[in-house]
């Protein structure tokens, strides 16, 4: 085959280019660190790339929506921790004023101070989040969510908790309402009371379950007949009368009906009567507060009324800060738990980074030894054509 | 002596080939030439015939027809496929990967709906949504005005082209008229010969064109399968025009007289303008289309979300548009059927029903082959899926609406439903305040259940909901039964029923669906209520987010009567563009083939046409050699004729 001057000098120049050109490919991959640069280096890398680089941007959304949750539960924790110190200090306000000793004056210098923690106890359940929310919003709430009315702390706001979504659902509330005004009333299962128009002698105490099986659910009342020296109860289960009728009454002993046992002390006056009603999940710390502190105020109060403010108070004090110590453990837990999701959202960044370095991503000992060769290869085509294009018979027929 | 001088001629004649040869070792399309020399015929004489030298016959040039018409074709398929790789190179661009994409700033829209979530009434959450939503929008328009670009690109191209054409078969014919007329001296016209094989195969770089020589040796040039380009001395003249069915495309033609005879772009087989209008034909509407999808998608879906939820406007009220797309359009085709005035009878409109089911595809409509009245054939250009369909019909998510008077059965339609969704996207919503990031209603359990249930997901899934009712919901039993009630504000009873709730399926009244975690008792109870709270309330945000994973690009009805088949936004984007990567790699393929193949053509031909400059030098040697034997010739005659005069004198 003839070889034609011009044409192989286009050959080689065009050949030289490409040479040139993939030389420079290579030099920029390494440089670059990347394999994928535009779709068609490799189309279905590049879809892959595209796929893990969503699913990063995704766990990084993920990851802030887990810090604001994680920054609200938090502060729930400490704001519930806070709730219980002042209820303590609540419990142990009531538990003094039952000293007997206390005058009047002390009693209403105790519930003027149960009033104040009162007051620093709404503070608490008002307290914000940092960022225009209520820790305590439930799904929406009034600013702030609980106001302070002469019907007592009324919630006005929304129950259930606002969820927010890091990868998995976690809470940026808690149920304001269910946490402070919906603790069981009584020992949580009934609720003992002295029965209005009763005589000021004689209280009850927060009775106990003796045999669960048993309980019925029903409303009951003690009523008690005092007849000369003789003082006799009789049992009524909604109103109407029971086996247990015409008992003898012996002051701190425990009357038993229906898997339920309490005891009335101190002497009941004729006509007074104990109810025991199913409990309900109505408690607000706030009234039992004002309650107590209200009652402890009143002047003129004999020891036995004393006693039964001081029994009921402690009773529901209890019962509240049980309430928010559930919630306390609640808020624990899902803290617990946005730490397992913020592990399982760094596994997941992870696994998308190392997908998108895999498919993007240039293997750097390949691609350095094949820009070696390339360079080789082109360092070759050059030098052959500075010889070859020196090759020429004119060279030798000038002499 | 005449024997010396003929030899000396014939010599010099050879010399003088070699160096126009050498001379035109670089000239592009020169032909080798060589003069052709033959020996004398002898005189008689008694001795017998007495040689009478050598003669010039002609000066050839070395050429071979097929070869030459090799390269050209082989050329020619190199230059469409350059073309159109050139273009894809580019078009590749609008669908960038990683965080330049759309796809991206798309998946970054809804993860901004997460902090929404975290805080819903934060103006300056709210704010970044928006500025992402404007990103999206731009981002979106943007690519769809590089696509215009492209296409602009594609007709100045195509207009230069064409004037370079038209010089070229100007030349041709002119060169045609100088080969007939030197016909007549016998001998052929070399040079004039090479130039206008090395002007057809620049114009087969063009356009590819078949040839036929005439008698008078002249050349016919032919393009698009034998419209006549050259013929003789005359020459026709090619123009750019406004396709008939989309006049923002451009189609080629041919001057006739006042008019144009439009040329079918499919017919016209290689060259650069041929690579153009296929880029333009089907690699660029297919980029609109991919591109258009998922705007009118996208766009749809979140407006759609959008509307389900509260704004925290003063009262809340429903979600405004929160973009706009390009809409779907019909084009009548140039033929169709006009009135009076010019204007056309019939037209079409559409209109979107489903955004979600919207296909990456144009539509070509015409009457029903069939004949039957007010049916029109519907052919889906991305599948070629022919359907029937009337007026008011829902196809792949949009409405088709006859005019009245109807289209007359011969007219034709284009139908783009999404090619421009993506240029004319944009942000209409400007106020944080109108980002319905809260759920009309909102549900909440029971204080005193006794079950595990819990409110797993709330979403409203129509607009009909009426959040002024209240939904009560009571189990009956421990295996789901329940009864619900709905309540207006005044707590009139306004509809109540019963059914049975099972783990997984979400109970569904008045518009809302209500999803349960755990597992109700007896006694339980559950209440949708209308929101008293929306400036805090995320569950729209929240149903905005679940978006990240729901399909709603390109969506069917499938067998089931359901929605199904669509990819998320994210996967629609990296299909997209892994789409356009596999056309540029095909092109790219192709290109590196017929590169090679037009190279190994020109190889194949310059080996019969070109000029070594070796061999040249050796041919001088040799003629110069020969040139100065036939002097030694003349000298020795010469020589022999002093002495005979020598002798005569002496």
């Amino acid at each position: 085959m003839r070889i034609t001057t011009a044409n192989a000098f286009e050959n080689s120049v065009r050949t030289l280019q490409q040479r040139a050109q993939a030389l420079t490919e290579s030099q920029d991959r390494l440089t670059s660190g990347k394999r994928v640069q535009r779709a068609s280096d490799d189309p279905t890398a590049a879809s892959r790339v595209e796929r893990a680089l969503a699913a990063q941007a995704r766990t990084e959304a993920d990851e802030r929506a887990l810090q604001a949750s994680r920054n609200a539960l938090a502060q729930t924790e400490t704001a519930l921790s806070n709730a219980d110190d002042l209820l303590q200090s609540a419990r142990e306000l009531v538990v003094a004023a039952g000293n007997a000793s206390y005058t009047d004056a002390e009693r209403a210098n105790l519930g003027q101070r149960l009033r104040g923690l009162r007051e620093q106890l709404l503070q608490v359940a008002n307290r914000g989040d940092g960022a225009g929310g209520h820790l305590f919003g439930g799904q929406g709430t009034a600013q702030p969510p609980f106001l302070d009315t002469s019907a007592g702390v009324q919630y006005r706001g929304e129950g259930g908790r606002q969820m927010i979504d890091a990868g998995e659902p976690l809470p940026m509330t808690l149920d304001g309402q269910a946490a402070w005004l919906q603790a069981r009333t009584g020992n949580g299962v009934f609720l003992t009371s002295p029965a209005a128009g009763n005589g000021t002698a004689a209280w009850v105490d927060g009775g106990r379950v003796t045999n669960p099986a048993a309980l019925t659910g029903d409303s009951y009342s003690v009523v008690f007949a005092v007849s000369g020296s003789s003082t006799t109860y009789s049992v009524l289960r909604n109103g109407a009368a029971t086996a247990i009728t015409g008992q003898a009454y012996v002051s701190g002993q425990a009357i038993e009906f229906d898997g339920m046992a309490l005891s009335v002390s101190g002497a009941p006056a004729n006509g007074d009567a104990f109810d025991a009603t199913p409990s309900t999940p109505t408690l607000s710390v706030f009234d039992v507060m004002e309650r107590t502190a209200q009652q402890l105020v009143t002047a003129n109060r004999t020891g036995a009324q004393v006693t039964q403010t001081v029994q009921a108070g402690l009773r529901d004090l209890d019962s509240s800060m049980l309430r928010l110590q559930a919630y306390r453990a609640d808020a624990g837990e899902m803290l617990n738990r946005a730490d397992m999701v913020e592990g399982r959202l760094g596994e997941k960044r992870v696994a998308a980074q190392a997908e998108r370095s895999l498919a993007e991503d240039l293997d750097m000992v390949a691609a350095v030894s094949q820009f070696q060769a390339r360079q080789t290869g082109y360092d070759a085509a050059l030098k052959s054509y500075a010889m070859v294009q020196r090759l020429s018979l004119f060279q030798y027929i000038n002499g | 002596m005449s024997l010396g001088t003929r030899a000396m001629t014939a010599n010099y004649a050879a010399l003088q080939a070699t160096g126009h040869n050498i001379s035109n070792a670089n000239v592009e399309g020169y032909s080798r030439q060589s003069v052709l020399l033959s020996t004398k015929q002898g005189g008689f004489s008694g001795a017998g015939y007495f040689g009478k030298g050598v003669e010039v016959r002609s000066v050839v040039r070395s050429h071979d027809e097929f070869l030459t018409r090799e390269a050209i074709g082989a050329k020619s398929t190199a230059k469409a496929d350059e073309a159109r790789l050139k273009h894809l190179e580019l078009m590749e661009r609008v669908f960038p990967t990683g965080e330049n994409g759309v796809g991206h700033a798309a998946g970054q829209l809804l993860n901004a709906m997460s902090d929404l979530a975290s805080r819903p009434s934060d103006t300056a959450t709210r704010q970044v949504v928006l500025a992402r939503a404007a990103d999206v929008a731009a981002r979106f328009s943007s690519a769809g005005s590089q696509l215009d670009a492209l296409q602009g690109g594609v007709t100045e191209e195509l207009k230069a082209n064409v004037a370079h054409l038209n010089e070229l078969a100007a030349q041709v014919a002119m060169v045609n008229d100088r080969v007939a007329a030197a016909r007549g001296l016998g001998q052929p016209p070399n040079d004039l010969l090479d130039q206008r094989d090395l002007l057809i195969s620049q114009i087969s770089g063009y356009l590819q064109v078949s040839t036929v020589d005439a008698e008078d040796g002249t050349v016919a040039v032919f393009i698009a399968g034998g419209q006549r380009l050259v013929l003789g001395s005359k020459a026709e003249e090619m123009t750019v025009r406004p396709d008939t069915e989309d006049s923002s495309r451009m189609a080629l033609a041919i001057k006739e007289g006042a008019g144009v005879r439009m040329i079918d772009s499919r017919a016209l087989g290689a060259g650069s303008m041929a690579g153009l209008m296929r880029f333009q034909n089907e690699d660029l509407v297919n980029g609109r289309t991919l591109l258009g999808q998922m705007a009118a998608a996208f766009a749809g879906r979140l407006n759609e979300q959008q509307s389900l939820g509260l704004d925290m406007s003063d009262p809340p009220g429903a979600g405004a548009t929160l973009f706009s797309v390009g809409g779907p359009q019909a084009l009548p085709a140039g033929s169709n059927a006009v009135n009076g005035s010019g204007a056309y009878i019939g037209s079409v409109t559409l209109s979107t029903v489903d955004a979600t089911q919207l296909k990456a595809s144009e539509y070509e409509m015409v009457a029903d082959p069939g004949g039957a009245a007010g049916v029109w054939q519907l052919t889906r250009r991305s599948d070629g899926l022919v359907r029937n369909v009337s007026s008011g019909d829902v196809v792949d998510g949009f409405r088709i609406t006859l005019s009245s008077p109807a289209p007359a059965v011969t007219d034709r339609f284009l139908l783009q439903p999404v090619t421009r969704a993506a240029n004319g996207m944009s942000r209409l919503l400007d106020d944080t305040r109108g980002l319905a990031a809260a759920m009309a209603v909102s549900a909440s359990v029971g204080a005193a259940n006794s079950g595990t249930a819990s409110v797993g997901a709330l979403q409203v899934v129509s607009t009909s909901i009426n959040p002024a009712l209240t939904a009560s919901i009571s189990f009956t039993n421990n295996s789901g039964a329940y009864n619900w009630q709905l309540r207006d504000a005044s707590n009139t009873l306004v509809s109540s029923g019963s059914a049975t709730w099972s783990a997984g399926a979400p109970i569904a009244l008045n518009g809302f669906e209500l999803s349960l975690n755990g597992v109700p008792k007896s006694g339980d109870t559950l209440t949708v209520a209308k929101t008293q709270f929306p400036a805090q309330n995320n569950g729209n945000a929240l149903a905005f987010l679940s978006l990240r994973d729901e399909a709603f690009v390109g969506r069917s009805m499938l067998s089931t009567s359901s929605l199904g088949g669509g990819a998320t936004i994210t996967d629609a984007y990296a299909s997209a563009m892994g789409s356009v990567g596999v056309s540029v790699q095909g092109a790219r393929t192709a290109s590196t083939m017929s590169d090679s193949l037009a190279g190994q053509a020109e190889d194949a031909r310059a080996a019969r046409s070109g000029v070594n400059l070796d061999e040249e030098a050796a041919r001088l040697i040799q003629f110069q050699q020969s040139y100065q034997a036939a002097a030694k010739m003349l000298q020795v005659a010469q020589s022999v004729f002093d002495t005979l005069l020598d002798v005569a004198r002496g």
